[in-house]
C-alpha cells in the first residue's frame, strides 16, 4: 500500500509517470556486465521504502525499466541499485557515472513483509542477479540482528566471475550472526568453495521447518528449491518469492507483468508462495 | 434524473450550440464504417451507425498518449484535458468506459486517462443499426451500463434526452428542450427494449457458468492449440477491444536531440514480445511463448480473472474482434461456445 500512499501525498491529481531525478554518488562496474549505483535524490528528500520494493529507473530519451533496491532503507546516506547491461535501457543507465542523473519512480509495489519476517529464523536463497533485491533485506536483518533469530544465507552463481558483491561477502563470511554459504555451478582455477546448483547448499546446513524463506532468482531455480523446502517441511505461506516480470509501468495499468489476475508490480514483486502456486505462468 | 424532448427540426440548433462552445465528438462515416471523430457541423453526426471501428476509450486513453515532457534536465506531465461532450455511445460501449474507468482509477488513480474522463460528458444513444458480429444481449447481462450522464433515443418525430448527472443537465440549455411526456418517456423505453434479443449472434450461457468452465479449462492444452491454431499474433483483436487496456511506453527525441517525449502506446498481449524479459547473453525469458498460451490469457482475462472486480466479465458483446481478426478466430462467441462444449 505504500504506493498509494506516495501518491496521495503528491496531490491528488498528479501524474503517476512524472520521474524523480536522482544523482549519482558513487560507481562501481561490479562484473563485466553488472553497474553499481548509488543514489542521492536531486532535491535533498529521503527515499523511504521497505526492502524487495522496486523503482522504475531511466534515462530520459531511452526509457524506464524495474530494478529492485538492492540497499536497505537502514542505511540512510542514499540508495543503491546494480544494473545489468541487456536492453537499450539498461545500456542507457550503465552509460551514467557519478554527477551524472538517472530518473526514478518509486518505491513501487510490495516489498518483504518484516513483521511477519521479525523473531523468526531467516533463510534467503539468492540465485544470479537475485542477489540485488535481496541484498536490501540481508543489510536490514544484519543492521537489526537482534529482530531476528537464526540467518541463514544462500548464494549462488554460474561462475565466480558472477557473484556480485565481494565486499559484501567478505563481511557476511567473518560477520558473527550469518551463516553465509555459496557455490557456483561452474568452477574455475581459483575457485576453491562449493560446486554445483544452488540446491545442493541445502546439504550443508539443518534448518527448522518454522524457517521464514526468501527466495530470488531465475525463474528455473524456483521448483527446485521449493522442492528441498517442501522435503524439510516448511510450510509454504512461510515462503516469500520474489518475481521479476516485465513491467512498463511498475503501478498496475499496463498489463506486462500480469499473472492470472494479479500484477506483479502492485501485487508483488513478493508474494508468499501459497499466495501463487495456484496462479498458473507465475512459476 | 430527468427527461426531456426535443423535436427533430431542434435537434441539429442544439448540436451546432454545443459544437460552438465545446469539442463534441461522435459517430462519424469513414467510407463504409464509422469512427468517432471531433464533430465540425452537426450533420457529421450518424446516430444510425452500427459500431465504430475503435472503441470511444480512444477519447481518454489515445491509442498514443503523451506522459511526460522533458527537455535537458526538467520533466513534466503532459495532463492537458478538453472540455469535450462525446455523443452517441452505445450501451455496450458505456459498460467497457465504465471497466476502463475502474482500471484505472483504482489503486493508483491515473490522471493521465482521468482528468479527460471527468472533462467529458457522455451521451448515450439507442442502437437504431446492430453490427453484423454483435452479441451485446447475451453478455454480461448483469452488469448495467452506468457511466453516462445522459441517454439520447430517436423517437418518432424527435428525441428523448434523458439525464442522469449534472453534467448532462448542464445540456439542457443549449437547445430548445421541454420536458418529456409520459407517452414520449414510455416510447423511449419501448425502442431501447425492443432492441434486445435482435443481435446475429448469441452466448447461450451466463456469465457464471462461462467463468467457471474457462477457469477449469486452463490445463486443456489441446484445446487451446486447437481454438488458437490460425492465430498470427497480430493483435488485432485487443486493438479494437473497448475493455483492452494495457500499454507500452516508448521515449522519443525532438530534432534537437535534447528534448522530447515518453509515450504510451497501445499494446497487445497477443503478440509474442508482450511477457518477454531480455536477459544476459542474449537470451530471454518468455512467460508466453507459445501463441496459444497468449490467445488464453486474452480469454482468461476476458472471461473470468476479472469477473470479480468488474462485477461481470470483461467483454461487452461489441463484436469488434470477431470483425478485425484476420484469421476470423477471436470472436468470443465461437471460442467460449467452442469452449462450453469441449469434452476432452
Amino acid at each position: 500500500m505504500s504506493n498509494e500512499t506516495a501518491t496521495r501525498q503528491r496531490g491528488s491529481h498528479e501524474s503517476l509517470f512524472v520521474p524523480r531525478e536522482a544523482r549519482i554518488i558513487h560507481t562501481s562496474q561490479t562484473t563485466a556486465t553488472e553497474k553499481h549505483f548509488t543514489l542521492q535524490l536531486a532535491d535533498g528528500s529521503t527515499l523511504d521504502y521497505v526492502p524487495g520494493q522496486i523503482l522504475e529507473v531511466g534515462v530520459m530519451g531511452y526509457g524506464e525499466i524495474p530494478i529492485g533496491l538492492a540497499s536497505s532503507p537502514t542505511r540512510r546516506y542514499g540508495f543503491e541499485i546494480v544494473v545489468r547491461t541487456v536492453g537499450r535501457v539498461s545500456t542507457a543507465i550503465n552509460s551514467k557515472d557519478v554527477g551524472d542523473s538517472l530518473w526514478i519512480r518509486g518505491p513501487l509495489g510490495h516489498g518483504f513483509d518484516l513483521d511477519a519476517l521479525r523473531g523468526q529464523n531467516v533463510l534467503i536463497v539468492a540465485g544470479g542477479i537475485g542477489i540485488c533485491p535481496t541484498r536490501s533485506l540481508i543489510q536490514y536483518v544484519a543492521d537489526r540482528r537482534e529482530e531476528f533469530g537464526r540467518f541463514v544465507l544462500f548464494y549462488g552463481a554460474r561462475d565466480p566471475m558472477q557473484l556480485l558483491f565481494p565486499e559484501d561477502r567478505g563481511v557476511w563470511r567473518a560477520a558473527y550472526g550469518i551463516e553465509y554459504h555459496e557455490t557456483v555451478d561452474r568452477a574455475d582455477v581459483s575457485w576453491t568453495g562449493n560446486v554445483g546448483v544452488i540446491t545442493t547448499l541445502f546439504k550443508t546446513t539443518h534448518l527448522e521447518q518454522d524457517t521464514r524463506v526468501v527466495i530470488c532468482g531465475p525463474p528455473v531455480m524456483f521448483e527446485f528449491v521449493i522442492h528441498e523446502l517442501d522435503a524439510i517441511g516448511i510450510p509454504r505461506e512461510n515462503i516469500y518469492v520474489d518475481l521479476e516480470r516485465r513491467m512498463k509501468c511498475g503501478v498496475g495499468k499496463c498489463g506486462h507483468c500480469q499473472i492470472n489476475d494479479k500484477y506483479c508490480c502492485i501485487d508483488g514483486p513478493v508474494f508468499t508462495y501459497s499466495e501463487i502456486q495456484a496462479l498458473e505462468e507465475a512459476i | 434524473m430527468s427527461a426531456f424532448y426535443l423535436e427533430e427540426s431542434d435537434f441539429s440548433p442544439f448540436l451546432e450550440a454545443v459544437i460552438h462552445e465545446k469539442r463534441v465528438i461522435g459517430p462519424v462515416a469513414k467510407r463504409k464504417k464509422f469512427v468517432y471523430a471531433p464533430l465540425e457541423t452537426a450533420d457529421d453526426l450518424r446516430l444510425d451507425f452500427d459500431v465504430t471501428i475503435l472503441p470511444p476509450k480512444k477519447i481518454f486513453f489515445p491509442p498514443a498518449q503523451d506522459i511526460v515532457r522533458f527537455e535537458g534536465s526538467q520533466v513534466a506531465d503532459c495532463i492537458g484535458p478538453i472540455d469535450t461532450v462525446l455523443l452517441g455511445v452505445h450501451f455496450y460501449d458505456v459498460k467497457g468506459i465504465d471497466q476502463t474507468d475502474l482500471v484505472f482509477r483504482e489503486c493508483n488513480a491515473d490522471w493521465n486517462y482521468l482528468a479527460q474522463r471527468e472533462a467529458t460528458t457522455i451521451v448515450a444513444s439507442n442502437i437504431q443499426a446492430i453490427a453484423p458480429r454483435a452479441f451485446w444481449d447475451s453478455v454480461g447481462t448483469q452488469v448495467q451500463a452506468k457511466g453516462h450522464d445522459a441517454f439520447l433515443t430517436k423517437v418518432d418525430a424527435g428525441y428523448v434526452l434523458v439525464t442522469r448527472t449534472p453534467k448532462g443537465d448542464a445540456l439542457i440549455r443549449y437547445g430548445n428542450f421541454r420536458e418529456a411526456t409520459t407517452e414520449q418517456v414510455e416510447s423511449a423505453v419501448q425502442i431501447n427494449a425492443e432492441v434486445m434479443g435482435k443481435c446475429p449472434e448469441r452466448l447461450d450461457y451466463s456469465s457464471d457458468e462461462i467463468s467457471a468452465k474457462v477457469r477449469d479449462s486452463f490445463d486443456h492444452q489441446k484445446m487451446w492449440d486447437e481454438l488458437a491454431e490460425d492465430c498470427f499474433s497480430c493483435g488485432s483483436c485487443n486493438t479494437v477491444c473497448p475493455t483492452c487496456y494495457c500499454f507500452d511506453v516508448r521515449d522519443e527525441w525532438n530534432l534537437d536531440q535534447d528534448s522530447g517525449t515518453r509515450t504510451r502506446y497501445w499494446d497487445s498481449c497477443l503478440t509474442r514480445e508482450f511477457a518477454r524479459i531480455t536477459q544476459p547473453g542474449g537470451m530471454s525469458e518468455n512467460f508466453r511463448e507459445r501463441h496459444s498460451s497468449r490467445f488464453r490469457h486474452r480469454f482468461m482475462r476476458k472471461t473470468t480473472y476479472l469477473n470479480d472486480k468488474l462485477g461481470g466479465p470483461a467483454c461487452i458483446g461489441c463484436g469488434r474482434c470477431s470483425s478485425a481478426c484476420t484469421a476470423n478466430i477471436a470472436s468470443p462467441v465461437r471460442v467460449i461456445t467452442a469452449i462450453m462444449e469441449w469434452s476432452s
